[in-house]
C-alpha cells in the first residue's frame, strides 16, 4: 500500500500514468494534508537537485593520465621479455637454418682434381638430398603452422586477459 | 575549455589513439565521478584514489563498451564496484560497512565540523552534512539520481538492481536523509539558542 509520502514522491519524479498524475493533482487541489506534504518535498527536491558535487584536485586529469601512461609504458618491454615469443622465433629460424644447411651440403659437388684421393675416400659427404623429401618439407610446413597458430593463441590469451584486468 | 564533442565521440578519438580525447572524457566526468567516491571513502584522499582508479580502469576496458548504455551509467557501475572492492579492503579496519554505528562516528565528526563559521551554515551545507551521514548505498543512489542524470533503470543498470528495488531504496534514502537534514537543522537551532 502506498503511503502519501510515496504517492507523492512517484508524483513528483514523474514515475506515474497519466490517470495517476491527474488524481493526484486533483488530490493536492482539494485535500490540505497533501498541499502541506507536496510542498514540502518539492522543497525537499529543489534541495537535492541543488546540491553541489565535489571538485578533486587541480592534478587530477593529470594524475589520471599520467597513471595511464605509466602502464602502457611498461607494455612493450613485457612483450620483448617474454620467453615464449623469444623461444619459438629462436626455434623457427634453428630449424630454418639447419634445413638449409642441410640442403645445400647435400647439393655440392666437389672438384676430385683439387683434393687429394685419399682425403676424397675419407669424407663421407652423407646424401642430404635423398632426406629432403615430399613428407618432410610437409612436416616442415606443418610446423610452422602449428607455431605460428601458437603465437596467435599466446596473444589473443594475452588480450583477452588485458580485457579481463 | 572542455570538448564540445559527444562521449562516444571522445570515446572513438580515444581508441584511436588520441589520449588527448580521454583527458577531456575525465574532465567532463570527474567532479562526478569524484563526488560519488566521495559517498563511499568519506575522505578526499581515498575518493580520489579510487576516482583514479575507475578511469584507469574505464580506459582499459573502453574498447569492451559497446554504446548500449550511456557512457555515464557505464562508467558509475565501475565506480560502484571499485568503491565497493575499496570498502572491502578498509573493513579490516572497521567492524561493518553495513553498520549504522559505524557512521556515527563520521556523523559526530561532521556535527562538530567548523560549527562556528556562519558562512558555511547553509541550507546546502546542511545537505552536505546530511548526505555525509548516510550508508554509501543511500548517498550514492541519492547523488546518482539528482547530479548523475540517471533515470531508475540507469542507476538500477549501474548498481546491478532491479529498476523497481532502485525505487524503494530512493525512496527510502530519501527519507532518511529528510530525517537527518531536519535533525542537524534541530540542533543547530539549539545550539544558536
Amino acid at each position: 500500500m502506498n503511503t502519501i509520502e510515496e504517492t507523492l514522491w512517484n508524483y513528483i519524479d514523474g514515475n506515474c500514468t497519466a490517470d495517476e498524475q491527474k488524481a493526484i493533482s486533483a488530490l493536492i487541489a482539494r485535500d490540505e494534508v497533501y498541499r502541506l506534504k507536496y510542498n514540502e518535498l518539492l522543497k525537499l527536491n529543489n534541495e537535492f537537485s541543488a546540491m553541489e558535487l565535489d571538485e578533486p584536485s587541480m592534478a587530477f586529469t593529470y594524475n589520471v593520465i599520467e597513471g595511464i601512461r605509466a602502464e602502457y609504458a611498461q607494455k612493450p618491454l613485457k612483450a620483448t621479455i617474454n620467453k615464449r615469443i623469444i623461444m619459438g622465433i629462436t626455434i623457427f629460424f634453428v630449424l630454418t637454418l639447419i634445413v638449409l644447411l642441410a640442403f645445400t651440403l647435400s647439393n655440392i659437388q666437389l672438384p676430385a682434381t683439387s683434393i687429394p684421393a685419399n682425403v676424397i675416400s675419407s669424407v663421407k659427404i652423407p646424401d642430404f638430398g635423398k632426406y629432403v623429401t615430399k613428407p618432410v618439407i610437409e612436416g616442415f610446413v606443418f610446423f610452422d603452422v602449428l607455431l605460428a597458430l601458437f603465437l596467435f593463441d599466446t596473444f589473443l590469451r594475452r588480450k583477452n586477459f588485458q580485457r579481463e584486468v | 575549455m572542455q570538448s564540445k564533442l559527444s562521449d562516444i565521440e571522445l570515446i572513438e578519438q580515444t581508441l584511436a589513439g588520441n589520449q588527448q580525447a580521454y583527458a577531456d572524457l575525465v574532465k567532463r566526468h570527474q567532479r562526478f565521478v569524484f563526488t560519488l567516491a566521495m559517498r563511499f571513502a568519506k575522505g578526499r584522499e581515498d575518493a580520489e584514489e579510487i576516482a583514479q582508479d575507475c578511469f584507469i580502469k574505464a580506459y582499459r576496458s573502453l574498447a569492451s563498451f559497446q554504446g548500449q548504455s550511456k557512457f555515464s551509467t557505464w562508467l558509475y557501475s565501475i565506480v560502484y564496484t571499485t568503491a565497493m572492492t575499496f570498502l572491502r579492503k578498509k573493513r579490516v579496519d572497521t567492524d561493518s560497512i553495513d553498520d549504522e554505528n559505524t557512521f556515527i562516528q563520521v556523523e559526530s565528526q561532521v556535527s562538530s565540523y567548523d560549527i562556528n563559521n556562519a558562512e558555511n551554515k547553509s541550507r546546502s551545507f546542511y545537505l552536505t552534512q546530511a548526505i555525509a551521514q548516510l550508508l554509501p548505498d543511500d548517498a550514492a543512489i541519492i547523488t546518482m539520481f539528482y547530479k548523475g542524470e540517471q533515470s531508475l533503470e540507469e542507476i538500477g543498470h549501474a548498481l546491478g538492481m532491479e529498476a523497481n528495488t532502485v525505487k524503494v531504496k530512493l525512496f527510502r534514502a530519501r527519507q532518511r536523509l529528510k530525517e537527518k537534514l531536519e535533525r542537524n537543522l534541530k540542533h543547530e537551532a539549539k545550539e544558536l539558542i
